[in-house]
């Protein structure tokens, strides 16, 4: 092919630009804020940080502390964030473990031994996508309540993995599916019982599609905000994103914003680390089949 | 009598089932169930009075309502204008991330930060950026682009803007991801064979491309339009408010938290799920069918 005129390369030169800077720059500017002293952040460029500080992160890990009487503890208000940072850690944890079992179960059986109607059994599992969850939260306080859940962040673990659920068993069940069934058949003929074929096989090989049900997963948890806040009442029972929506913002501005980006770089190391697997998974499982 | 091998892997198929369908029963039946029940009766928890059925008397008063067509308005132009906008945009970066590049393992990333960034506390950051506190140093600009939109539009316009925009950047990113894996599907030799075969980059586009992807955007517009509406809710639960353009998922949830009447409320969210069923049926057309069958 002819190298391409110089206009058009610095043509695709901008547009790439454009985008990296639309994608980065909100992230850029929240991290920015949070480095900032309550100086720089009342008289400084809103767009740079001069004097980098960590005092507002330093601030969410204060324990509570007794400072000037009345006045002083409503304006420096303590928040138990190290709890919060315990339930988010466990909320992810089990949401994964839950989602990724239960889905890889699911997804064998809609894949590999296709029950009768196991077409219509993906859809179904998939169609609940389309229920609206407004103000489907009052209903389920009632079998929260029923199963004395209440408070307890075991109704996350119930919640989240319906999330994701139907997106990862379409997933892996689509990828079961486009396997060669001689993949499965020359171990079972070998003697090995089918379960020892699947974790021996199956699924070291299916690694890329469980790596990008994974991170969709991580991702639909990490979006949910309302029923976090809705259902987790009291303060150190609550996640952080449920403890940032309770916290006094016009007081703790630079705080709230030193603690989203103590939840946030977390999750984009992890999903950043996985984010080329993440791709190869979809591709696997959608396209290829091998 | 010894079961064949085919009726012992059914059996194990629906045990193995299991655990999802009880997971997704147990969080979902009860709850779709109350809510078809409620839609259809007078319930209250602020009045006096039994709740009696009142049949689809809740649905009547809805689509008679001139608030109602707002709303259903509002929310279709929020859709439409998030969806187009997002594959669009998705569209565009995947194209430019097809091809290789120098840096485009960081470009690449760049364009997934989005989607990985946890929603739900991005959007509290969007949210206090796009309207921050009184004593940020740029307050008092934002301030000003606030009242010039709000004046123009209407109060809580620049709020709604603040989520439709959010939504946008996050929702492009994901959809951009899964158009690459779509684009990295294709087979190098059809494009090699493409390039022999047509003329101009816009053909190959037409002709190659967009037919292999369509299952991907469709999947993505799907997955965008059940999602759109959360970022409303998040916003809204932060400001506590009665956001001024509602879509159909806030105007329940208003009148349902706010007004107890949760008969109506109902019946305005379960309006949107035949629309959602078509939007579903579609994709299923699109991705399941045609290579579905013959496995």
């Amino acid at each position: 092919m002819n190298p391409k005129p110089w206009w058009a390369r610095l043509g695709h030169m901008s547009l790439i630009l454009i985008a990296t800077v639309y994608c980065v720059f909100p992230i850029y500017f929240v991290l920015v804020q949070s480095l900032k002293s309550a100086d720089e952040d009342v008289f400084g460029n809103p767009l740079i940080v001069l004097h980098p500080t960590l005092e507002n992160f330093e601030e969410l890990f204060e324990a509570r502390r007794q400072s000037g009487g009345a006045v002083g503890s409503t304006l420096r208000r303590t928040y138990p964030f190290l709890a919060w940072l315990e339930n988010t850690l466990f909320v992810f944890a089990g949401t994964l473990a839950v989602t990724l079992s239960v889905s890889l179960a699911a997804a064998y059986a809609l894949g590999k031994l296709r029950p009768p109607g196991f077409r219509w059994w993906r859809r179904a599992i998939f169609a609940t996508y389309v229920i609206p969850q407004t103000i489907l939260f009052v209903p389920l306080y009632r079998v929260v309540i029923g199963l004395g859940l209440d408070d307890n962040l075991l109704t996350l673990l119930l919640v989240y993995p319906t999330m994701a659920l139907p997106f990862c068993v379409w997933l892996l069940s689509a990828y079961f599916q486009h396997l060669p069934r001689e993949i499965e058949e020359s171990a079972l003929i070998e003697g090995a019982s089918r379960s020892a074929a699947f974790f021996r096989i199956i699924l070291p090989m299916s690694r890329p599609v469980l790596v990008a049900s994974g991170i969709f997963t991580l991702g639909a948890a990490a979006s949910d905000f309302m029923i976090a806040s809705v259902f987790l009442l009291s303060g150190q029972n609550q996640t952080i994103p449920a403890g940032l929506g309770t916290m006094e913002v016009a007081l703790d501005e630079l705080a709230a914003v030193a603690g989203i980006n103590l939840m946030a770089i977390p999750v984009i190391l992890i999903s950043a680390l996985f984010a080329r697997g993440y791709v190869r998974g979809l591709t696997a499982a959608m396209v290829e089949g091998t | 009598m010894r079961a064949t091998q085919r009726q012992r892997d059914i059996r194990t198929a629906y045990v193995l089932l299991s655990p999802a369908v009880l997971l997704l029963l147990a969080v979902l039946a009860y709850p779709v169930g109350w809510e078809v029940w409620t839609s259809l009766t007078s319930f209250s928890p602020l009045q006096d009075g039994a709740t009696v059925f009142v049949g689809s008397q809740n649905y009547r008063q809805q689509l008679a309502d001139a608030e109602f067509w707002r709303t259903a308005l509002v929310t279709v132009v929020y859709a439409v204008v998030t969806i187009a906008a997002k594959l669009a945009l998705g569209l565009g970066f995947a194209l430019l991330l097809a091809r290789s590049f120098r840096g485009r393992a960081i470009v690449f990333l760049a364009i997934f930060l989005p989607w990985a960034y946890p929603a739900s506390v991005s959007i509290m950051g969007w949210y206090w950026t796009l309207n921050p506190p009184i004593p940020t140093s740029y307050a008092a600009f934002l301030g000003q682009v606030k009242y010039v939109v709000d004046s123009a539009l209407g109060g809580g316009a620049w709020v709604f803007l603040t989520a439709t925009l959010f939504n946008i950047w996050r929702g492009s990113s994901f959809i951009a991801v899964l158009l690459l894996a779509g684009i990295n599907g294709i087979p190098p030799e059809l494009f090699e064979y493409a390039l022999l075969e047509t003329k101009s980059p816009w053909q190959r586009f037409r002709s190659v491309t967009m037919p292999l992807l369509k299952p991907f955007l469709a999947l993505g517009a799907f997955l965008s339009l059940t999602s759109a509406f959360s970022d409303i809710a998040n916003v809204w639960m932060l400001t506590a408010g009665r956001i001024v353009f509602p879509v159909l998922g806030t105007q329940a949830y208003w009148l349902a938290i706010h007004g107890g009447q949760f008969g109506p409320a109902s019946a305005l969210s379960l309006l949107l799920v035949p629309f959602l069923l078509g939007a579903l049926l579609l994709l299923f057309r699109l991705f399941d069918s045609p290579e579905g069958e013959t496995a």
